[in-house]
């Protein structure tokens, strides 16, 4: 029984070991694959997109805190039968077909206006700012104890005609259900 | 019954019900598989159902790695208490959450195939986590089979009620439906077995309901009836083969032809079951064939509506069936009323419709007819006649036999007779041999005795009337003795020729041995105290007969014996005589009978069938047994008739019947009278007797004879042919017949060897045979027994010598 028990050990304790080497993830790496991620668990409406062969664009606005993570993690990947895009905004002008719309930290100063813009738009608004109400933003990235955590504002994905799935819906924190 | 019958119904019944349980057994069986796998598949589908629903509520928890969130999802499986093991791992391979949250990291994602499928005891899903096209990790899921074992369970727990119900049910079910079965076969043992123990085969087994059953009933019965049939003519042809047996060894017991056909009759009667029966004898010779009733049975007597044939009968063969059964065939007449002819129209009469008349055939020759016959019409089977004719055959063959027997034992009395009458005839003949040599003798000794008899009789004119009685009465005696011993070797002979037949008067030769034998009857008995009266009862009118009288006396005599004989303590001797008709009825001849009849002993049945034996006495030492001989050979010589009337202790008749003599005698009587006497005659006497010689020469010489004496054959014929060249040669020889070394006949043959003309008388004792046995030599003129009578001498003398000789010799 000790005999074969052991093996089983070795093997687990390796497998702790190895992802120690390899580093846990870093915070935005996980965010970066959130992002990507939502495109699963969002739908949105077809007139989002100019044309069926026009790409899913995952967009960056202000300061990119991803660095080349969000670039790795999308590389090769694809949404339905639309490829994948980055694109990164200094300026909400500068956005055309956006579906989902990571607002960094920099930016939560001109939120309401970028709101303002992006007001009637299919694009869903992610930010992870850590402290204060970025009322409007239809998900926030909260950190919480090391654990990245989910809080969405159904009333503002609604406003955005987007379909946010229930299964989205259970690890996260609900906010502004009634807008 | 139950237990005889149960292998039958306890057959049907386990037949029934192991087709019935193979049945069930098989649909639940088939059931059970069926569900098994229904179940197991329905598992699979559960756990593949239940892997989706947690995959798709997982990949959120995967996608935004909150295991918290899987392992809420993963914790609805408690609701499926067999799910014993779920993990969610990551795309990567790395477990992501667990339940029970205990087990976490249970097993490497990184083995795993997709699906659902039964491992060991377990039921494994592994359930690929997918939103969308992306996959965001793999659902492991571990069911154990605890509802299958339930299901198990279940399953055969209400299988085997289910069984037992219906096992139950099929039970009570052929208990009851076996019977349409077995119940008619049932009947059909019950039958069987009734049968067989009972051995009646008259029982008929029901007929049951149903089409098959009823056919092999009906085809059952069908056999019983042939069975019984067959049986009952089995029986009936046994019980005629016993009867045919039984009649064969009882006619075989018996010999005589009238028993045999009556055993034959009485048997048929009661057996058989006949009501008339005759047994007929056939005799083609007879009158171009007839048939004589033998025997009619004791019972056929009795019935007599109408005598339909009687005893001793005769029945005339027509053209009827009679002539049929004569050629040999069996004749069945199933109604003889039908049938015109006289024969068979007798049986009807008498009521009797059916007649078989089978041949009794023997050799191929019928001889007989066996007539049976009953009253109803049609009352014989082909089996009874042909018992009949084989009866017939053995009646005939034991009658042949019988008749066979019957001739054997007639031919051999015949050839028993035969040889006693040889015997006895031997005997006489031994007898008379020895008699006539007594005879020779005594006919010598008394020759001179009749000769001085005759003589003084003659001569003595002066005797006294008393001596010339007792003269006579000597010379009488000595007649008779002469007589008896020449009777004494041939009282066995018929009538000889030399016989002496005279008319004899009885009456008067009764009294005459009245007379001669008064001392045996009267003075003998006497001296002893004894009485006998002696009764003359004679007939006054009583006819001659024609006999010899001195043998007829001689007879009386004997009988007159025998009678006094027979009362050795005295009685009553009847002489009678007497003249009847003979009783045969058509030519009654008249005949002449004397009694003698005594008081005495009598007879038994054995002294009555042997005292005509020679030598058969009753005296003991004083009887020589002759006696009766003596008086039998009388009779047959008389050709007359002995009749002995005997009672034992009562008497004894004796009756002798004779045949008169005619009115006119056919026998000159002797005349002494007319005897020419010749003289002077010179004679030669040759004789070995010396007192022979002196009493004839004494006799002849007085006659006037010049006598010359030769003692012996050889001397005489000496003397004689000396003479006959002298002067005086003899005129005649006289020679005795037997002498030593010479006898008669060779000196009758020298004398008429050298004088063929002289005469030659020979004397001889056996005088009588000789001339019964025409044995006279060819050289004797004469032959004269001994004793010579001296007128019996003088005839021959003056018939052999011419008067010429006479003359001259009286002339000289």
């Amino acid at each position: 029984m000790t005999v074969r028990k052991f093996p089983a050990r070795l093997v687990a304790l390796l497998l702790i070991t190895a992802r120690c080497w390899a580093g846990a993830p870093s915070e935005y790496e996980v965010k970066a694959v959130f992002l990507f991620n939502f495109a699963q668990f969002v739908e949105w409406p077809a007139a989002a997109f100019a044309d069926a062969r026009s790409p899913f664009v995952i967009g960056v606005l202000g300061k990119d805190p991803f660095g080349p993570q969000l670039d790795t993690v999308v590389r090769g990947e694809t949404v339905g039968h639309r490829s994948l895009v980055i694109e990164r905004y200094r300026d909400v002008g500068e956005l055309h077909n956006c579906n989902i719309l990571f607002i960094a930290r920099t930016e939560l100063a001109q939120l309401p206006h970028i709101l303002e813009v992006l007001k009637g738009r299919s694009v869903l608004t992610v930010t992870d700012a850590e402290d204060g109400d970025p009322a409007g933003v239809m998900i926030q990235l909260v950190n919480r104890s090391n654990r990245i955590k989910l809080r969405i504002d159904v009333g503002a994905a609604r406003a955005g005609s987007l379909v946010i799935s229930s299964k989205l819906l259970r690890p996260a924190e609900i906010v502004g259900g009634e807008g | 019954m139950a237990s005889n019958a149960a292998p039958i119904r306890r057959t049907l019944m386990n037949v029934l019900l192991l087709t019935s349980g193979a049945v069930m057994l098989t649909t639940c069986l088939a059931f059970g598989a069926y569900d098994f796998l229904t179940y197991r598949r329905q598992a699979l589908h559960n756990l593949a159902t239940l892997g989706q629903a947690i995959a798709a509520n997982s990949t959120a928890a995967l996608a935004f790695e909150n295991p918290e969130d899987a392992r809420e999802v993963l914790a609805a499986l408690k609701a499926d208490p067999h799910v014993v093991a779920a993990t969610l791992y990551t795309q990567a391979g790395a477990s992501f959450a667990s339940y029970p949250p205990a087990r976490a990291g249970i097993r490497p994602a990184v083995a795993l195939q997709d699906g659902y499928r039964f491992e060991s005891d377990y039921l494994i899903g592994v359930q690929p986590v997918v939103q969308g096209a992306r996959r965001m990790g793999t659902l492991y899921l571990k069911s154990d089979l605890g509802a299958l074992y339930e299901w198990l369970q279940s399953f055969g727990l209400i299988g085997a009620l289910v069984l037992a119900i219906a096992y139950v049910v099929a039970y009570l079910l052929a208990t009851h439906l076996q019977r349409y079965i077995s119940q008619p076969i049932l009947t059909l043992t019950d039958t069987v077995s009734v049968i067989a123990e009972q051995r009646d085969y008259t029982v008929r087994a029901a007929r049951p309901e149903g089409y098959e059953f009823g056919l092999l009933t009906d085809a059952f019965n069908h056999m019983l009836e042939r069975v019984e049939e067959t049986r009952a003519r089995l029986q009936s042809q046994l019980g005629r083969l016993d009867l045919l047996h039984r009649i064969t060894r009882a006619t075989s017991e018996r010999q005589d032809l009238p028993s045999i056909f009556q055993v034959v009759l009485r048997s048929l009667e009661d057996e058989l079951r006949i009501d008339f029966g005759c047994l007929c004898r056939y005799d083609a010779k007879a009158d171009a064939g007839s048939l004589s009733v033998e025997a009619i049975g004791a019972r056929s007597l009795e019935h007599a509506l109408e005598p339909v044939i009687s005893m001793q009968s005769r029945i005339p063969i027509d053209q009827n069936g009679l002539a049929r059964c004569v050629a040999g065939h069996l004749v069945y007449e199933p109604d003889v009323s039908t049938i015109e002819f006289a024969f068979p129209q007798r049986f009807a009469r008498a009521g009797l419709k059916s007649l078989v008349l089978a041949p009794l055939l023997v050799e191929k020759r019928v001889f007989g007819v066996l007539a049976v016959a009953r009253r109803p019409a049609n009352a014989f089977s082909s089996a009874e006649c042909e018992f009949l004719r084989h009866l017939s055959e053995h009646v005939a063959l034991a009658s042949n036999q019988a008749q066979l027997h019957g001739d054997l034992q007639s031919a051999y009395d015949d050839l028993r007779q035969s040889q006693h009458t040889a015997a006895q005839q031997e005997r006489l003949r031994a007898l008379g041999q020895m008699a006539s040599g007594i005879a020779h003798d005594i006919n010598n000794a008394i020759s001179p005795i009749t000769l001085y008899t005759e003589s003084l009789l003659e001569r003595e004119p002066n005797l006294s009337d008393r001596t010339r009685g007792y003269l006579v009465t000597i010379q009488r005696a000595i007649e008779d003795v002469a007589e008896t011993v020449s009777r004494m070797r041939e009282f066995y002979r018929a009538r000889e020729p030399d016989m002496n037949l005279g008319r004899v008067a009885l009456n008067r030769l009764i009294q005459q041995v009245i007379d001669l034998t008064r001392a045996r009857w009267s003075d003998m008995p006497l001296q002893k105290g004894i009485v006998i009266q002696l009764q003359s009862e004679l007939s006054a009118e009583l006819p001659d007969i024609m006999g010899a009288e001195a043998e007829i006396r001689d007879a009386l005599t004997n009988l007159l014996f025998n009678a006094v004989d027979a009362m050795p303590e005295g009685g009553v001797v009847t002489l009678r005589t007497g003249a009847r008709l003979t009783k045969s009825d058509e030519d009654a001849v008249p005949i002449v009978y004397v009694e003698v009849a005594d008081t005495g002993v009598g007879m038994n049945e054995e002294t009555r069938r042997r005292c005509l034996e020679p030598f058969y006495t009753t005296k003991g030492e004083r009887g020589t047994g002759l006696g009766l001989a003596m008086v039998y050979g009388m009779v047959r010589r008389h050709s007359a008739q002995l009749d002995i009337d005997s009672v034992a202790g009562q008497g004894t008749t004796m009756r002798l019947s004779f045949v008169p003599a005619l009115t006119t005698s056919l026998v000159a009587e002797h005349h002494p009278t007319a005897l020419h006497m010749s003289h002077g005659l010179r004679l030669l006497l040759v004789d070995d007797d010396p007192l022979l010689i002196k009493s004839l020469r004494e006799v002849l010489e007085e006659d006037g004879h010049s006598i010359v004496v030769a003692d012996g054959g050889q001397n005489g014929i000496n003397t004689f042919c000396a003479a006959v060249q002298g002067p005086e040669p003899f005129s005649l020889v006289i020679t005795d017949l037997g002498m030593p070394y010479v006898d008669g006949r060779k000196v009758a043959a020298a004398v008429k060897a050298s004088s063929p003309s002289t005469p030659v008388i020979l004397l001889t004792g056996w005088g009588r045979r000789l001339i019964a046995e025409n044995d006279v030599p060819a050289c004797v003129d004469r032959v004269l027994s001994k004793p010579p009578r001296l007128i019996e001498l003088r005839t021959a003398l003056a018939e052999l010598t011419p008067v010429s000789t006479q003359t001259r010799r009286q002339a000289q």
